[in-house]
């Protein structure tokens, strides 16, 4: 009982992943930094590698302001909501060998707390009574109709081969044959990869908090403590999202010689996030229009190839 | 896409921008800053006075507070007043960190006869 | 799609899209734009009265203060203005400088709106190269002029500081690299799907439609249509150098995107030619304090477009009456028409697409009664 209470909320648990999170904001920071020619966090700790941290607590100790014509409870449990889902997300991926939870049907739970995620994004922009985050909040949810398809259909994928719906059950199933999905589905994981930077809402996804438009887009009204925790969701969901897709497509957290699972897994997902950075670092913005006839058009064509694929025996 | 080649190259290199109030910075020879008053020079002719264009110059011709007060908030940093001064008793500093907290620590009174002296 | 009945939205004062105050009413039906309505006058500061109290030489600074990004063309055009007054001939080595500052400004100009394009596109990237190219030009023109911004290099009757053999080998060594770097981000920018897609078809101003609204500069050239005042109306010594007027025939952001790139070239040629064929000798004559009853207008290519300055003189040693208008207020007519059936999402990059400096424009103060 006190292992899975250890194993739930210090390692590979909450406290763990919340600090490797930070770490991952710092590293996302850095690179594109790096890519613009700047040096991105600098000064605190060791390369700045604690400047997220910093960021964070900054906002802890500012002014939580409420607005006065916002839906005040939805208001105030969104940013919570924003926090948890992702860590449960977390606790479903097999870090260290094995997830902290894990039944058949897993990938489907997964594919709905991703939507909450956005209903939650959703909420807390309409909630907050600006014209910004209304703007902002609708093209989030406009943004969900396009990926989340696409996003469904790409864990759908490996888990037709598999044979399975549970996502532990994906992970052995690549260690077992030693063969990862990304050879084998290489459009599921060219969609798959693009569906999760449109839920992260980063560069070239970033529509519903476009800076030069709308401001924050649905963020705008938050501050201090609730920015806090809407901005280690964020983090939560970056980890989150690296993890998920190395944990389908690259094979996951496996030992290789001496390195424990947790720590290839780690390196797996690391890559992922730069590949994400470096994505974010050359590409321009799309309009909330071009984004969902694109991924109607290109994204949802492809993965139903892909799965046709699959289907006729060509993996 | 197009930036992919440019941005991989600028991972490699050294990033362009310095690390400014813990580094110095670039200061170029001819750099206009702040400007001082050579007193053994100068003939209190009140050229200086007249060329600022903010008022930032004043003369007092006589008296024991003889000499020129300089408001450096006012200053805008243009060099007028050394291009007018005939025995070229101002020289342009290449100073440029000039903040301060109080307005009155930037009034500067140079006394005829005297080093340079803050007021 | 048509919803009937619209909506307003107010642009600004404060949006993030506008570096700086300006009201933008817009009537929206649906996603797409149907009228704009702008409201001027929020920074008005009051200039053209304050050149009237001040002296000739004064007034030169306050004229460099009405822009912190084209302070040179402001200078430039006020001493050709004053100039006129009692037709006062520069040495030519003086014109020389003049036009090679002015195009060093232009490329820092240029550079710094194509970065904001790009910013407003969400192209971060691309921002932060234009913006490094752009420091370098800064840190060079602060090696001749003495400072980054307020130059304080013209004065009445001449510039107040040469360029010596060294800066100028520096300056050619400069734009050799920056000329083959801005072609490759000529490159990146016509292949960046993205960036094309946010771009191209978007913000359009019909060559007919660019007359009809006085549209003036880059925004004009983008448009099709060849109209620059250094070509139309040499003025220093831009009769004697061979240069290209860029025209682009797209009318819409991208083309003045591709406008702006291909000017920092020609531009780079000018400032190259400028260097080779510099006369030496004098670099500023004594010019008068008072001038005679008179009045002249001064007209130069700032990087935004055409500006003027209009400067009436009553034989004392302040003007009577200083007139400037600056190139925003000729855009801005036509920047409304082109808001006319745009997504609300591209307002921002349309709005940004004539380079904007509201704070300079800002001369008229509308009364509401």
């Amino acid at each position: 009982m006190l292992g899975e209470l250890i194993n739930l909320l210090i390692f590979p648990g909450f406290l763990f992943l919340i600090t490797i999170s930070f770490i991952y904001e710092w590293i996302d920071r850095k690179f594109f930094a790096r890519i613009q020619g700047r040096y991105g966090p600098l000064y605190t700790g060791p390369s700045g590698v604690l400047q997220p941290f910093a960021d964070f607590l900054k906002l802890l100790s500012k002014e939580d302001i409420t607005p006065a014509a916002c839906e005040r409870t939805i208001f105030s449990i969104t940013p919570i909501v924003y926090t948890a889902i992702p860590l449960i997300m977390l606790s479903v991926i097999p870090l260290n060998g094995r997830a902290i939870i894990s039944f058949e049907g897993d990938i489907i739970f997964l594919m709905f707390l991703s939507a909450m995620v956005t209903l939650s994004v959703f909420l807390a922009g309409w909630s907050s009574a600006n014209n910004f985050s209304r703007v902002g909040s609708v093209r989030a949810a406009l943004q969900m109709l396009s990926y989340e398809i696409p996003l469904g259909l790409s864990m759908i994928g490996p888990a037709i081969v598999v044979g399975s719906l549970s996502l532990s059950k994906i992970v052995e199933w690549q260690i077992e044959h030693s063969a990862w999905f990304l050879w084998l589905q290489p459009i599921g994981f060219a969609v798959m990869l693009i569906s999760l930077i449109a839920e992260l809402e980063r560069i070239p996804f970033d529509i519903p908090e476009a800076e030069t438009e709308i401001v924050a887009g649905w963020m705008t009204e938050y501050g201090g403590r609730k920015l806090a925790l809407l901005r280690l969701g964020k983090n939560l969901e970056l980890l989150m999202a690296s993890m998920l897709i190395s944990s389908i497509y690259l094979g996951g957290g496996v030992q290789i010689y001496f390195l424990p699972p947790l720590v290839v897994l780690l390196i797996k997902s690391v890559i992922i996030l730069l590949i994400m950075s470096l994505i974010r670092g050359i590409f321009a913005r799309f309009r909330i229009d071009q984004v969902t006839s694109g991924m109607w058009s290109y994204l949802l064509p492809l993965m139903i190839f892909q799965i046709m694929l699959i289907q006729f025996g060509v993996d | 896409m197009s930036l992919l080649k440019e941005a991989i190259k600028q991972v490699l290199k050294k990033p362009v921008t310095i690390k400014y109030p813990f580094e110095p910075g670039i200061v170029p020879p001819g750099l206009r800053g702040k400007p001082i008053w050579d007193m053994s020079k100068c003939v209190l002719c009140v050229l200086c006075q007249n060329a600022c264009p903010t008022s930032a110059i004043k003369m007092i011709p006589k008296g024991p507070d003889a000499g020129i007060i300089y408001w450096l908030d006012r200053c805008i940093f243009c060099a007028e007043c050394a291009d007018a001064c005939p025995k070229k008793a101002i020289i342009i500093t290449n100073e440029f960190e000039l903040a301060d907290f109080s307005r009155a620590n930037m009034i500067y009174h140079y006394k005829k006869g005297e080093a340079s002296q803050k007021k | 799609m048509s919803y009937g009945s619209t909506i307003k939205i107010p642009v600004g004062p404060q949006h993030p899209a506008l570096k700086e105050p300006e009201y933008f009413l817009l009537e929206v039906d649906g996603d797409f734009v149907v009228n704009v309505k702008p409201r001027i006058g929020y920074v008005h500061r009051g200039l053209e009265k304050a050149f009237e109290n001040n002296t000739y030489l004064h007034d030169l600074y306050l004229a460099e203060r009405i822009c912190g990004i084209c302070s040179h063309a402001h200078t430039t055009c006020y001493t050709q203005a004053v100039e006129g007054l009692t037709p006062l001939e520069i040495p030519p080595r003086a014109k020389h400088i003049r036009v090679i500052m002015a195009e060093l400004e232009r490329l820092h100009s240029h550079s710094l709106w194509v970065g904001i394009a790009a910013h407003e596109a969400g192209y971060d990237t691309m921002f932060m190269y234009m913006w490094k190219e752009r420091e370098i030009i800064m840190d060079l023109m602060e090696e001749i002029s003495g400072n980054r911004v307020t130059h304080a290099i013209n004065t009445i009757g001449g510039v107040r500081r040469d360029i010596t053999d060294e800066q100028a080998n520096k300056i050619r060594k400069f734009l050799d690299r920056f000329e083959s770097d801005m072609k490759g981000y000529i490159k990146a920018l016509e292949n960046e799907p993205t960036f094309i897609k946010r771009t191209r078809g978007v913000g359009i101003l019909k060559p007919s439609d660019a007359i009809a609204t006085c549209a003036i500069g880059p925004t004009l050239r983008a448009s099709g249509i060849k109209n620059d005042v250094r070509k139309d109306d040499p003025y220093l010594v831009y009769d004697e150098i061979p240069f290209n007027v860029i025209v682009n025939d797209g009318c819409d952001v991208f083309a003045r995107t591709i406008v702006r790139c291909e000017e920092m070239i020609e531009s780079a040629n000018i400032i190259r030619y400028c260097l080779d064929h510099m006369p030496s000798g004098e670099i500023r004559i004594k010019a008068p304090r008072t001038f005679p009853p008179n009045e002249s207008l001064g007209r130069v290519e700032a990087p935004r477009g055409e500006l003027i300055h209009y400067t009436k003189s009553n034989g004392t040693v302040k003007p009577e009456r200083h007139k400037v208008r600056a190139p925003t207020l000729g855009n801005l007519l036509s920047v409304c028409k082109t808001l006319i059936g745009a997504h609300i999402a591209d307002v921002p990059l349309i709005l940004a697409g004539i380079d904007p400096c509201f704070s300079c424009m800002d001369r008229i103060l509308v009364k509401r009664v």
